[in-house]
Protein backbone atom coordinates (compact mmCIF):
# COMPACT_ATOMS: atom_id res chain seq x y z
CA UNK A 1 0.00 0.00 0.00
CA UNK A 2 1.70 3.03 -1.05
CA UNK A 3 0.20 6.17 0.81
CA UNK A 4 2.18 8.48 -1.74
CA UNK A 5 -1.20 8.08 -4.65
CA UNK A 6 -3.02 11.11 -4.55
CA UNK A 7 -6.12 11.69 -6.74
CA UNK A 8 -7.90 15.10 -7.24
CA UNK A 9 -11.47 15.75 -6.06
CA UNK A 10 -13.59 18.15 -7.87
CA UNK A 11 -16.19 19.31 -5.55
CA UNK A 12 -19.01 21.40 -6.20
CA UNK A 13 -18.71 24.25 -3.58
CA UNK A 14 -22.11 26.81 -3.08
CA UNK A 15 -21.95 29.34 -0.53
CA UNK A 16 -25.53 30.73 0.42
CA UNK A 17 -24.23 34.09 0.79
CA UNK A 18 -21.47 34.26 -1.42
CA UNK A 19 -22.44 32.10 -4.34
CA UNK A 20 -24.97 33.16 -7.07
CA UNK A 21 -24.54 29.45 -8.65
CA UNK A 22 -22.20 26.43 -7.32
CA UNK A 23 -18.26 26.61 -8.64
CA UNK A 24 -16.12 23.51 -8.75
CA UNK A 25 -12.59 23.65 -6.54
CA UNK A 26 -10.13 20.64 -6.87
CA UNK A 27 -8.24 19.18 -4.19
CA UNK A 28 -5.36 16.69 -4.56
CA UNK A 29 -6.37 13.69 -1.54
CA UNK A 30 -3.54 11.29 -0.61
CA UNK A 31 -5.36 8.01 -0.89
CA UNK A 32 -5.35 4.17 -0.02
CA UNK A 33 -6.80 1.19 -1.69
CA UNK A 34 -9.53 0.66 1.34
CA UNK A 35 -10.54 4.86 1.08
CA UNK A 36 -14.21 5.92 0.37
CA UNK A 37 -14.93 8.76 -1.49
CA UNK A 38 -16.44 9.87 1.89
CA UNK A 39 -13.26 9.32 3.44
CA UNK A 40 -11.83 11.84 0.68
CA UNK A 41 -13.93 14.66 1.57
CA UNK A 42 -13.45 13.94 5.31
CA UNK A 43 -9.49 14.46 4.20
CA UNK A 44 -10.22 17.58 2.99
CA UNK A 45 -12.15 19.02 6.06
CA UNK A 46 -9.49 17.65 8.38
CA UNK A 47 -6.66 19.10 6.61
CA UNK A 48 -7.50 21.36 3.52
CA UNK A 49 -10.19 22.91 3.85
CA UNK A 50 -12.49 23.23 7.01
CA UNK A 51 -15.32 24.87 5.08
CA UNK A 52 -16.41 21.85 3.04
CA UNK A 53 -19.52 21.13 4.19
CA UNK A 54 -21.66 17.74 3.47
CA UNK A 55 -23.77 15.23 5.68
CA UNK A 56 -21.92 11.93 6.98
CA UNK A 57 -22.71 9.80 9.76
CA UNK A 58 -22.29 5.55 9.83
CA UNK A 59 -19.92 5.39 7.04
CA UNK A 60 -21.19 1.40 6.25
CA UNK A 61 -24.53 2.66 4.30
CA UNK A 62 -27.24 2.41 6.30
CA UNK A 63 -27.86 6.12 7.75
CA UNK A 64 -28.23 7.55 4.01
CA UNK A 65 -27.06 10.53 4.83
CA UNK A 66 -23.85 10.46 2.40
CA UNK A 67 -25.66 10.74 -1.21
CA UNK A 68 -24.06 13.20 -3.70
CA UNK A 69 -23.06 13.28 -7.24
CA UNK A 70 -20.28 11.20 -8.23
CA UNK A 71 -19.26 11.42 -11.41
CA UNK A 72 -22.61 12.32 -12.54
CA UNK A 73 -23.79 8.64 -10.48
CA UNK A 74 -26.13 9.12 -7.09
CA UNK A 75 -24.30 7.65 -4.93
CA UNK A 76 -23.63 6.96 -0.82
CA UNK A 77 -20.00 8.67 -0.80
CA UNK A 78 -19.34 5.70 2.02
CA UNK A 79 -20.23 3.53 -0.77
CA UNK A 80 -17.94 3.80 -3.37
CA UNK A 81 -14.11 3.92 -3.12
CA UNK A 82 -11.36 6.00 -4.40
CA UNK A 83 -9.18 3.93 -6.10
CA UNK A 84 -12.17 2.88 -8.89
CA UNK A 85 -12.16 6.46 -9.91
CA UNK A 86 -8.12 6.82 -10.44
CA UNK A 87 -6.54 8.26 -11.90
CA UNK A 88 -9.32 11.21 -11.60
CA UNK A 89 -10.59 13.99 -10.82
CA UNK A 90 -13.66 12.40 -9.32
CA UNK A 91 -16.51 14.99 -9.59
CA UNK A 92 -18.57 15.03 -6.44
CA UNK A 93 -22.02 17.21 -6.84
CA UNK A 94 -24.66 17.84 -4.83
CA UNK A 95 -27.91 15.25 -5.09
CA UNK A 96 -29.13 16.46 -8.46
CA UNK A 97 -32.63 17.86 -8.91
CA UNK A 98 -32.70 18.81 -5.08
CA UNK A 99 -32.33 22.54 -3.55
CA UNK A 100 -28.60 23.25 -2.20
CA UNK A 101 -28.06 24.79 0.93
CA UNK A 102 -24.76 25.11 0.90
CA UNK A 103 -21.82 22.63 -0.91
CA UNK A 104 -23.17 18.88 -0.25
CA UNK A 105 -26.05 19.55 1.90
CA UNK A 106 -29.74 19.50 -0.09
CA UNK A 107 -32.81 20.37 1.82
CA UNK A 108 -34.42 17.35 2.01
CA UNK A 109 -37.84 18.58 3.24
CA UNK A 110 -40.03 18.20 0.07
CA UNK A 111 -39.35 14.50 1.05
CA UNK A 112 -40.44 14.60 4.72
CA UNK A 113 -43.26 16.25 3.82
CA UNK A 114 -44.37 13.89 1.12
CA UNK A 115 -43.29 10.93 3.68
CA UNK A 116 -45.57 12.07 6.05
CA UNK A 117 -48.79 11.90 3.35
CA UNK A 118 -48.21 8.25 2.08
CA UNK A 119 -49.40 6.66 5.62
CA UNK A 120 -45.95 4.69 5.68
CA UNK A 121 -46.93 2.60 8.58
CA UNK A 122 -49.08 -0.33 9.49
CA UNK A 123 -52.92 0.27 9.21
CA UNK A 124 -54.44 -3.11 11.09
CA UNK A 125 -57.52 -4.09 10.14
CA UNK A 126 -58.58 -3.73 14.09
CA UNK A 127 -57.38 -3.24 17.42
CA UNK A 128 -55.75 -6.06 19.02
CA UNK A 129 -55.18 -6.14 22.71
CA UNK A 130 -51.75 -7.95 24.13
CA UNK A 131 -54.13 -10.79 25.01
CA UNK A 132 -54.82 -11.73 21.48
CA UNK A 133 -51.00 -12.04 20.77
CA UNK A 134 -49.40 -10.44 17.81
CA UNK A 135 -49.84 -10.02 14.32
CA UNK A 136 -48.21 -13.37 12.65
CA UNK A 137 -47.00 -13.56 8.92
CA UNK A 138 -45.26 -15.88 7.56
CA UNK A 139 -41.91 -15.69 5.85
CA UNK A 140 -43.65 -16.29 2.11
CA UNK A 141 -45.91 -13.13 3.28
CA UNK A 142 -42.89 -11.21 4.09
CA UNK A 143 -40.67 -11.74 0.87
CA UNK A 144 -43.80 -9.58 -1.06
CA UNK A 145 -42.47 -6.70 1.00
CA UNK A 146 -39.14 -7.17 2.47
CA UNK A 147 -36.97 -5.52 -0.35
CA UNK A 148 -39.17 -2.41 -0.21
CA UNK A 149 -38.89 -2.32 3.61
CA UNK A 150 -34.98 -1.36 2.93
CA UNK A 151 -35.24 1.85 2.02
CA UNK A 152 -33.02 4.13 3.68
CA UNK A 153 -34.52 7.53 2.27
CA UNK A 154 -30.90 8.51 1.02
CA UNK A 155 -33.18 10.07 -2.11
CA UNK A 156 -30.61 8.71 -4.31
CA UNK A 157 -33.58 7.65 -6.32
CA UNK A 158 -34.91 10.99 -6.39
CA UNK A 159 -31.25 12.48 -8.18
CA UNK A 160 -32.19 9.99 -10.70
CA UNK A 161 -35.77 10.73 -11.48
CA UNK A 162 -36.01 13.54 -14.19
CA UNK A 163 -39.78 13.26 -13.72
CA UNK A 164 -39.11 14.21 -10.03
CA UNK A 165 -36.51 17.14 -11.46
CA UNK A 166 -39.23 18.51 -14.22
CA UNK A 167 -42.65 18.17 -11.65
CA UNK A 168 -41.31 18.31 -7.86
CA UNK A 169 -45.07 17.66 -7.00
CA UNK A 170 -43.91 14.04 -7.75
CA UNK A 171 -44.66 12.33 -5.17
CA UNK A 172 -41.41 10.14 -5.96
CA UNK A 173 -39.60 6.73 -5.94
CA UNK A 174 -38.77 6.51 -2.31
CA UNK A 175 -41.79 7.55 -0.47
CA UNK A 176 -43.90 5.47 -3.46
CA UNK A 177 -41.74 2.63 -2.40
CA UNK A 178 -42.18 3.06 1.35
CA UNK A 179 -46.20 3.35 0.45
CA UNK A 180 -45.79 -0.08 -1.38
CA UNK A 181 -44.23 -1.69 0.93
CA UNK A 182 -47.21 -1.25 3.92
CA UNK A 183 -49.77 -1.91 0.88
CA UNK A 184 -47.95 -5.61 0.48
CA UNK A 185 -47.74 -6.40 4.37
CA UNK A 186 -50.67 -8.87 5.05
CA UNK A 187 -50.77 -7.36 8.35
CA UNK A 188 -51.91 -3.95 6.92
CA UNK A 189 -55.29 -2.79 6.11
CA UNK A 190 -54.87 0.80 5.18
CA UNK A 191 -54.34 0.32 1.36
CA UNK A 192 -57.42 2.09 0.79
CA UNK A 193 -56.45 5.04 2.75
CA UNK A 194 -53.37 5.11 0.69
CA UNK A 195 -55.06 4.62 -2.44
CA UNK A 196 -55.79 8.92 -2.79
CA UNK A 197 -52.12 9.23 -2.78
CA UNK A 198 -51.53 6.76 -5.37
CA UNK A 199 -54.39 7.39 -7.75
CA UNK A 200 -53.37 10.81 -7.96
CA UNK A 201 -51.60 13.11 -10.67
CA UNK A 202 -48.56 13.45 -8.16
CA UNK A 203 -48.79 9.58 -7.12
CA UNK A 204 -47.88 6.89 -9.65
CA UNK A 205 -49.33 8.49 -12.84
CA UNK A 206 -46.15 11.02 -12.77
CA UNK A 207 -43.97 8.07 -12.91
CA UNK A 208 -43.06 7.43 -16.93
CA UNK A 209 -40.56 4.72 -15.99
CA UNK A 210 -37.56 5.70 -16.90
CA UNK A 211 -36.27 3.30 -14.36
CA UNK A 212 -33.10 4.89 -13.02
CA UNK A 213 -34.27 5.02 -9.36
CA UNK A 214 -34.03 1.19 -9.33
CA UNK A 215 -30.34 1.45 -10.99
CA UNK A 216 -29.00 3.55 -8.47
CA UNK A 217 -30.59 2.42 -5.28
CA UNK A 218 -27.49 1.37 -2.98
CA UNK A 219 -30.40 -1.14 -1.05
CA UNK A 220 -31.90 -3.05 -3.75
CA UNK A 221 -35.68 -1.45 -3.48
CA UNK A 222 -36.68 -1.10 -6.80
CA UNK A 223 -38.97 1.79 -6.67
CA UNK A 224 -39.74 1.46 -10.15
CA UNK A 225 -40.99 -1.62 -9.61
CA UNK A 226 -43.14 -0.78 -6.09
CA UNK A 227 -44.53 2.23 -8.31
CA UNK A 228 -45.66 0.74 -11.16
CA UNK A 229 -47.03 -2.51 -9.27
CA UNK A 230 -49.44 -0.39 -8.19
CA UNK A 231 -50.85 1.33 -11.82
CA UNK A 232 -52.98 -2.10 -12.99
CA UNK A 233 -55.07 -1.47 -9.83
CA UNK A 234 -55.29 2.36 -9.83
CA UNK A 235 -56.44 2.17 -13.67
CA UNK A 236 -59.12 -0.08 -12.27
CA UNK A 237 -60.04 2.04 -10.27
CA UNK A 238 -60.53 5.12 -12.48
CA UNK A 239 -62.48 2.77 -14.66
CA UNK A 240 -64.82 1.97 -11.96
CA UNK A 241 -65.31 5.65 -10.86
CA UNK A 242 -65.69 6.34 -14.19
CA UNK A 243 -68.66 3.81 -14.88
CA UNK A 244 -70.34 5.09 -11.17
CA UNK A 245 -70.46 8.59 -11.69
CA UNK A 246 -72.22 9.33 -8.85
CA UNK A 247 -69.38 7.58 -6.68
CA UNK A 248 -66.51 9.59 -8.39
CA UNK A 249 -68.59 12.97 -7.27
CA UNK A 250 -68.95 11.95 -3.93
CA UNK A 251 -65.12 11.23 -4.30
CA UNK A 252 -64.06 14.70 -5.70
CA UNK A 253 -65.91 16.56 -3.09
CA UNK A 254 -63.82 15.48 -0.06
CA UNK B 1 -24.42 40.23 4.47
CA UNK B 2 -27.41 38.86 2.09
CA UNK B 3 -29.91 36.36 3.90
CA UNK B 4 -29.25 33.11 3.10
CA UNK B 5 -30.66 31.38 0.01
CA UNK B 6 -30.28 27.69 -1.63
CA UNK B 7 -29.27 27.48 -5.33
CA UNK B 8 -32.59 25.25 -7.34
CA UNK B 9 -30.31 23.31 -10.23
CA UNK B 10 -32.31 23.76 -13.44
CA UNK B 11 -33.22 20.84 -15.92
CA UNK B 12 -31.64 22.28 -18.48
CA UNK B 13 -29.52 19.53 -20.68
CA UNK B 14 -30.35 17.01 -18.15
CA UNK B 15 -30.53 13.94 -21.12
CA UNK B 16 -26.99 15.01 -21.37
CA UNK B 17 -26.44 13.54 -17.35
CA UNK B 18 -26.59 10.05 -18.45
CA UNK B 19 -27.10 7.65 -20.53
CA UNK B 20 -29.62 5.99 -18.59
CA UNK B 21 -31.84 9.25 -19.88
CA UNK B 22 -30.88 8.74 -23.52
CA UNK B 23 -31.64 5.20 -23.45
CA UNK B 24 -35.02 6.44 -21.78
CA UNK B 25 -35.42 8.89 -24.89
CA UNK B 26 -35.01 6.18 -27.58
CA UNK B 27 -37.16 3.59 -25.89
CA UNK B 28 -40.35 6.22 -26.06
CA UNK B 29 -39.07 7.93 -29.13
CA UNK B 30 -39.18 4.81 -30.84
CA UNK B 31 -42.94 4.47 -30.56
CA UNK B 32 -43.42 8.14 -32.63
CA UNK B 33 -42.58 5.76 -35.43
CA UNK B 34 -44.60 3.57 -34.54
CA UNK B 35 -47.82 5.99 -34.40
CA UNK B 36 -46.39 7.43 -37.93
CA UNK B 37 -46.69 3.61 -39.62
CA UNK B 38 -50.29 3.69 -37.79
CA UNK B 39 -51.10 6.95 -39.16
CA UNK B 40 -49.90 5.21 -43.00
CA UNK B 41 -51.80 2.30 -42.31
CA UNK B 42 -55.01 4.54 -41.86
CA UNK B 43 -54.68 6.16 -44.84
CA UNK B 44 -54.80 3.14 -46.26
CA UNK B 45 -57.72 2.12 -45.33
CA UNK B 46 -59.10 5.51 -45.89
CA UNK B 47 -57.77 4.83 -49.59
CA UNK B 48 -59.65 1.66 -49.60
CA UNK B 49 -63.29 3.09 -49.09
CA UNK B 50 -62.41 5.58 -51.38
CA UNK B 51 -62.61 2.92 -54.44
CA UNK B 52 -60.31 0.71 -56.07
CA UNK B 53 -58.20 3.93 -58.16
CA UNK B 54 -57.49 5.58 -54.87
CA UNK B 55 -56.23 2.61 -53.08
CA UNK B 56 -53.84 1.21 -55.59
CA UNK B 57 -52.62 4.63 -55.95
CA UNK B 58 -51.62 3.83 -51.99
CA UNK B 59 -49.94 0.74 -52.89
CA UNK B 60 -47.93 2.12 -56.10
CA UNK B 61 -46.45 5.00 -53.57
CA UNK B 62 -44.86 1.99 -52.06
CA UNK B 63 -42.73 1.66 -54.73
CA UNK B 64 -40.61 4.53 -53.85
CA UNK B 65 -37.14 4.48 -51.79
CA UNK B 66 -37.88 6.37 -48.95
CA UNK B 67 -41.41 5.00 -48.27
CA UNK B 68 -39.34 1.92 -48.30
CA UNK B 69 -36.65 3.54 -45.33
CA UNK B 70 -38.98 4.93 -43.25
CA UNK B 71 -41.04 1.13 -43.27
CA UNK B 72 -37.70 -0.46 -42.41
CA UNK B 73 -37.05 2.63 -39.89
CA UNK B 74 -40.58 1.34 -38.24
CA UNK B 75 -40.16 -1.63 -38.14
CA UNK B 76 -36.56 -1.63 -36.47
CA UNK B 77 -38.39 0.94 -33.86
CA UNK B 78 -41.26 -1.33 -33.76
CA UNK B 79 -38.99 -4.42 -32.58
CA UNK B 80 -36.79 -2.32 -29.83
CA UNK B 81 -39.96 -0.89 -28.43
CA UNK B 82 -41.32 -4.36 -28.47
CA UNK B 83 -38.56 -5.95 -26.46
CA UNK B 84 -38.03 -2.64 -24.14
CA UNK B 85 -41.79 -3.21 -23.59
CA UNK B 86 -41.35 -7.41 -22.48
CA UNK B 87 -38.79 -6.61 -20.31
CA UNK B 88 -40.52 -3.64 -18.68
CA UNK B 89 -43.75 -5.80 -18.56
CA UNK B 90 -42.77 -7.76 -14.87
CA UNK B 91 -42.39 -4.21 -12.90
CA UNK B 92 -46.17 -3.44 -14.36
CA UNK B 93 -48.02 -6.46 -12.70
CA UNK B 94 -49.41 -6.67 -9.12
CA UNK B 95 -47.95 -9.77 -7.03
CA UNK B 96 -48.09 -12.40 -8.87
CA UNK B 97 -48.17 -15.82 -7.19
CA UNK B 98 -48.75 -19.51 -9.24
CA UNK B 99 -49.08 -22.98 -7.04
CA UNK B 100 -47.37 -20.70 -3.79
CA UNK B 101 -45.05 -19.22 -5.47
CA UNK B 102 -44.08 -16.17 -7.22
CA UNK B 103 -42.83 -16.38 -10.89
CA UNK B 104 -39.80 -14.69 -11.68
CA UNK B 105 -39.21 -11.59 -14.33
CA UNK B 106 -37.21 -13.79 -16.53
CA UNK B 107 -40.49 -16.53 -16.87
CA UNK B 108 -43.24 -13.75 -17.08
CA UNK B 109 -40.85 -12.24 -19.83
CA UNK B 110 -40.93 -15.59 -21.55
CA UNK B 111 -44.88 -16.09 -21.03
CA UNK B 112 -45.50 -12.97 -22.60
CA UNK B 113 -43.23 -13.17 -25.62
CA UNK B 114 -44.68 -16.97 -26.01
CA UNK B 115 -48.33 -15.68 -26.23
CA UNK B 116 -47.46 -12.79 -28.45
CA UNK B 117 -45.77 -15.23 -30.74
CA UNK B 118 -48.68 -17.28 -30.85
CA UNK B 119 -51.41 -14.89 -31.15
CA UNK B 120 -49.25 -12.86 -34.14
CA UNK B 121 -48.97 -16.23 -35.54
CA UNK B 122 -52.58 -16.97 -35.53
CA UNK B 123 -53.26 -14.04 -37.09
CA UNK B 124 -50.73 -14.54 -39.56
CA UNK B 125 -52.58 -17.88 -40.16
CA UNK B 126 -55.61 -16.77 -40.88
CA UNK B 127 -54.59 -14.20 -43.08
CA UNK B 128 -52.48 -16.16 -45.30
CA UNK B 129 -55.96 -18.74 -44.95
CA UNK B 130 -57.88 -15.23 -46.10
CA UNK B 131 -55.50 -14.85 -49.40
CA UNK B 132 -56.17 -18.95 -50.53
Amino acid sequence: MSESQRITLAVQRFHPEQDAEPRWQRYAVPYTPDMSVLEGLQYIKDHLDGSLTFRWSCRMAICGSCGCMIDGEPELACHVFLRDYAPGPVWVSALDHFPVQRDLVIDQSDFLEKLETVHAYLIPAGERTAAEGTYRQTPEQMTDYYAYAQCINCLLCYAACPQYGWHPDFVGPGALALLQRYNLDSRDAGSELRHAVVDAEQGVWSCTLVGHCSEVCPKGVDPARAINQNKPGSSARYLLDWLRPGRRRQEGSE
Amino acid sequence: MSRARVYRPTMRGWWERHPAYRRYLLREGSSVLLGLYALWLLAGLLALAAGEAAYQGWRDLHGSPWLFGLHLAALLAAAYHAVTWFRLLPLTLPVLRWRGRRPTDRAVVRGAWVVSVALSGGVWLYLLGGVR
